[in-house]
């Protein structure tokens, strides 16, 4: 049932301080930076209108490819990862009781420590020399190097990435199995409906806006990453590691070129928002969010009876 | 399709100061269309936990076909349920879900693709509804899928019972005696042992061969419908049932009127009951004084349910000598008017148990059937 | 008074009505769900809703004044208290919200409390009570605020039946001797007569009738209103189908242009052959279906023999039901009303067989004729 509100023109005061504080800390940067990924700034005074060249050598640039393959593959796998594995997770927690609260605030830790300390305590934890993961595996018989070996960098930065991000989808999905009423359950069971089966059948339908927020918080997250990486590989070796964000950071940090790190910019924004939106459209339609609706109608009316 | 046995069956939560079902037996028979009635807090939800394998008992046992399941769970006393609100599988289609536990079966029972299919489509023809089976839950309102729950219930051919737990509670109110008739129905040409759980006295007593009237975590009386309404075993069902419920009246046991003997009623009765439409209200004097019992009464309420050739008809609230009593007919008087209370037809209790029916002399003692038989 | 003027409760409607509630006795608005029954109550509370109207409480205009400044209190259907505080507190609320002094709040607790049961479970919380408790708890909040009118949207829905009736009863008791004006939502017509000195009846967003109880379930004017105050609904028949054609005539002109006349379920009553009176009733064959019983009543479901009532096609009935103002039959489309079926409201417990056909009478008086909508 949809409610109109009283049209009151004074709402858009209470906006307008976001808008502000967005327009300054958002909006004007970014067209900054577009401004400049059209122009060949040499220095602060002398800078010359290029149009789209800064564009077409990005996206020709044989690094640039490379970054991106490698940025694309890093997302995929971690989101291969932590989707399942924290669903796996919050089906493991007791929905009520004691255990809960401990559980949940376990699971949460990781989520609270800087980003650049994560990548630092898996930079050490890893080390072959040092490191007790390191070690350990050496001691296994196994040449584990990260410094050397880009497997084991891949490898590394992945069970970093896992470490530090699955508890996010592994609370957001145990929010939203705890929505599912207990008569769900009980009439699968009934049914005679193996585990599987009650988890495709009953929690998965429930999962699904859940998820989508995951997936998408995770995509997005995913591809922009950078403090950890840089920390735990700083590329390497070589620029096995070396993804988008870092090849950006070089770029206009270290070499100071404005102009193509301004396009680079545009363009890897670009591309996160294409992803995302892909990803939205394919999964949200109308029905997903009559869906959404419905089943908290049907949550309230079941806790209405219980 | 299973007769199932309550073997002094009791539970009690742990920790609990008192038990929440004292140890009760009942026996409901196969195919029986069974009705447990109470308020909340009478422990019938508890005794449907106790039947669905979701609780374990404290004390006794329940025994199917003779066989004792206490400590099975749901899915192996091969019950199925139907809840207050309608439990599907969103994301499959209603076929689907009338198929889900015969598939979920199929390792067992050995159905084919075909039996599933032509079951799906019995049920569906039963309940009417052969036109949503291709549709998604979603798509239907509240009443239909109900019915759908219903259905998958229903869909095992070898169930042992089916336990209702108050399932019309999120249906429309103008709706719900359809979904009442489909049920009887459905019970009736199918042969299913089902066991209804509510607090709606109408429901119950539409829907069952026999009821159960509960309170405080005991049943009362176990018996047919009419039985429940005309002979209560005990105050609390002439109460309960009934809207209102019956007017109690207490006997002074040392000088009892005469007008108690005259309908019967011996000297061990402590109570009198009688349903608000077993009396009627007569001015006085009363032309017979000792051949019913009766009383003298001020009107301090109407309220009007109708009307009957032209006058209004309904429940009259009086205060006499012996307490408030409620009386159902021809509203004949006005709030404030002096009136007699004449009884027809009442029961006696002794210790809140049931003694006795009496009839006044001058009334037939047949219950009023408008038509007799054609 | 509360008065209501122009008020649309669906943005669909285009035009709007008028309604001036009994000052100081209890209206009940009786309309199905989705009528518009909770629309009117936000409205007048003064809650975010669809519905728009002026408002004006003793001829101040009240649409301006937030929620919190007017003088009205509301009980909801599901029972809504505050989850923290205590029973005591909870009652304490709207006066602790008005700033009055200590000494007059703890009386006035006290005295509510005691009035509604809750004297023992003062220092409880809400959800260790149970349902009737949580609801009279609300009641007793809403009492606290001494508001000039108090708003029940369908308090008691959510309740047992037996603790239904009782609190029913205690509610009237309760709300009889004090001048607030009561407004009481529901969509039981029992309830009307228990309850109101007043009714006002809604369908579709749109004022049906309004009125004393008994002079509106007399003469209705619609069939939608007659619809409403009876449960289940009105039976039709088409006045072609009568054998006293001299009577239908009578009928018909009387009422302008409908061709159907109703019958209440609870005004037919079955009669033997030998002793039917022609002159005073009218009578009808019906076969038996169905029945239904509570104990001191019967509902006899059953078709009229297709002869008695003139239809030809029983799908062309059906589609004549929105000729005369049926906007919903509340009906599922399982199409379980291919045929005309009736309900008969009978006293006490009968028994008759699936199949039996019996003749059913109506006295003369209570048919019901109406023009149009």
């Amino acid at each position: 049932m949809a409610i109109n509100k009283p049209y009151n023109n004074r709402a858009w005061l209470g906006v307008l301080p976001v808008l502000l504080i967005v327009a300054f800390s958002a909006v004007i940067p970014l067209m900054t930076v577009v401004n400049y990924s059209v122009q060949d700034i040499l220095d602060f005074n002398s800078r010359f209108y290029v149009g789209l060249d800064w564009y077409r050598e990005t996206l020709q640039d044989p690094r640039f490819i490379e970054a991106f393959g490698r940025q694309v593959l890093f997302s995929l796998s971690v989101l291969a990862i932590e989707i399942p594995l924290g669903i796996l997770v919050a089906r493991g927690l007791p929905k009520s009781g004691a255990w809960t609260s401990v559980l949940l605030i376990l699971l949460a830790v990781p989520l609270l420590i800087p980003w650049n300390v994560v990548g630092t305590i898996w930079q050490i934890y890893a080390r072959s020399d040092i490191g007790l993961l390191g070690v350990g595996l050496n001691e296994l018989g196994l040449a584990f190097n990260y410094t050397s070996n880009p497997t084991h960098a891949w490898l590394t930065l992945i069970a970093m990435d896992v470490w530090h991000w699955t508890s996010l989808v592994a609370l957001l999905s145990f929010a939203g199995l705890t929505s599912v009423p207990p008569a769900y359950y009980q009439a699968a069971e009934l049914d005679g409906a193996s585990k599987w089966q009650v988890f495709r059948y009953v929690e998965m339908p429930r999962l699904g806006g859940v998820l989508v927020i995951a997936v998408l918080l995770r995509l997005m997250d995913s591809f922009m990453i950078y403090t950890e990486p840089f920390v735990l590989t700083g590329g390497g070796p070589g620029n096995a590691t070396t993804f988008l964000s870092q090849y950006l950071a070089t770029m206009a940090v270290g070499q100071f070129d404005l102009g193509p790190a301004a396009a680079f910019s545009v363009i890897y924004f670009l591309f996160i928002l294409l992803f995302c939106w892909i990803f939205y459209n394919s999964v949200m339609t109308d029905e997903t969010v009559e869906d959404a609706v419905e089943n908290t109608a049907n949550n309230n009316e079941a806790r209405h009876h219980d | 399709m299973a007769n199932i046995v309550l073997d002094q069956l009791g539970f009690a939560y742990p920790g609990a100061l008192e038990p929440t079902l004292l140890p009760l037996s009942v026996e409901i028979k196969d195919g029986e269309a069974f009705a447990l009635l109470g308020a909340s807090g009478a422990g019938k939800t508890t005794l449907l936990n106790l039947l669905s394998g979701l609780l374990v008992p404290t004390t006794g046992r329940i025994l199917f076909d003779g066989v004792d399941v206490s400590s099975q769970s749901g899915s192996q006393r091969n019950l199925a349920q139907v809840f207050q609100f309608p439990v599907l599988y969103e994301s499959l289609t209603i076929a689907d879900n009338l198929a889900f536990p015969l598939r979920a079966r199929k390792a067992v029972n050995g159905f084919s693709a075909a039996d599933i299919a032509s079951r799906v489509a019995k049920i569906a023809g039963e309940l009417e509804i052969e036109n949503l089976l291709k549709r998604k839950p979603k798509t239907l309102s509240l009443f239909q899928k109900q019915l759908v729950a219903i259905g998958r219930a229903l869909m095992r051919p070898d169930v042992s019972v089916v336990l209702l737990d108050e399932p019309l509670t999120a249906v429309e109110p103008r709706t719900k005696w359809q979904l009442r008739q489909s049920l009887k129905r459905l019970q009736e040409e199918l042969g299913v042992t089902m066991i209804y759980v509510t607090h709606d006295q109408t429901e119950a007593l539409t829907f069952a061969d026999r009821v159960a009237v509960m309170a405080d975590g005991k049943i009362l009386q176990t018996a047919s419908p009419q039985e429940v309404y005309e002979h209560p075993a005990h105050e609390f069902v002439g109460f309960f049932i009934g809207s209102p419920g019956m007017n109690f009246v207490a006997i002074d046991s040392a000088t009892p009127a005469p007008m108690y003997a005259a309908s019967g009623v011996d000297q061990s009765a402590q109570r009198i009951g009688f349903r608000p439409e077993w009396a009627r209200l007569e001015h006085p004097p009363m032309t017979h004084p000792l051949s019913a019992v009766h009383w003298l009464g001020r009107v301090t309420h109407c309220q009007i349910l109708g009307t009957q050739d032209g006058a209004p008809v309904g429940i009259t609230t009086l205060a006499s000598e012996v307490g408030e009593l409620k009386v159902r007919g021809a509203i004949n008087a006005t709030v404030g008017e002096e009136i007699m209370v004449v009884v027809d037809r009442c029961v006696s209790f002794c210790a809140e148990h049931y003694v006795a029916t009496h009839y006044a002399q001058s009334s037939t003692g047949q219950l009023r059937n408008l038509v007799g038989d054609e | 008074m509360l008065r209501i003027q122009n008020v649309l409760l669906n943005p669909g409607l285009n035009c709007g009505f008028d309604h001036d509630f009994l000052p100081g006795g209890m209206t009940v608005v009786l309309g199905r769900n989705q009528a518009g029954k909770t629309n009117l109550c936000r409205l007048i509370a003064g809650l975010s809703t669809q519905a728009v109207g002026e408002l004006s409480l003793n001829n101040a205009p009240l649409n301006k004044l937030s929620p919190q400044k007017r003088s009205v209190a509301v009980v909801f259907q599901a029972f809504v208290n505050y989850p923290n505080w205590s029973v005591q507190q909870n009652i304490a609320s709207p006066m602790v919200a008005a700033g009055k002094d200590k000494a007059y709040i703890q009386s006035r607790v006290a005295e509510l409390a005691a009035k509604l049961g809750l004297g023992e479970l003062l220092q409880r919380m809400p959800n260790e009570l149970s349902g009737g408790q949580q609801q009279r708890l609300a009641i007793a909040r809403a009492l606290a605020k001494e508001a000039q009118v108090l708003l029940l949207d369908e308090p008691l829905v959510n309740l047992d039946y037996k603790l239904r009736e009782a609190l029913a009863l205690e509610l009237r008791s309760l709300l009889d001797d004090s001048d607030t004006t009561v407004i009481y939502t529901t969509t039981d017509p029992k309830d009307a007569f228990t309850l109101g000195d007043d009714l006002l009846l809604l369908e579709g967003g749109n004022k049906l009738q309004a009125g004393a109880p008994l002079s509106v379930y007399q003469t209705p004017k619609t069939f939608a209103a007659a619809n409403l105050m009876s449960d289940p609904g009105i039976n039709t028949f088409t006045w072609s189908s009568l054998s006293d054609q001299a009577f239908a005539q009578q009928c018909q002109t009387a009422s302008g242009v409908s061709k159907r006349g109703g019958v209440r379920p609870e005004h037919l009553f079955f009669v033997a052959k030998s002793e039917f009176n022609a002159e005073e009733c009218v009578g009808f064959d019906l076969q038996v279906s169905a029945l239904e019983t509570s104990g001191d009543e019967t509902f006899v479901h059953g078709v009229v023999q297709a002869s008695n009532l003139g239809f030809s096609d029983p799908r062309l009935s059906d589609t004549r039901f929105s000729d005369l103002g049926f906007s919903d039959t509340g009906l599922s489309d399982t199409g379980l009303r291919d045929q005309p079926s009736w309900v008969v409201r009978s006293p006490g417990m009968l028994n008759f067989s699936q199949g039996q056909v019996l003749l059913v009478a109506v006295q003369k008086r209570d048919i019901l004729a109406f023009g149009g909508r």
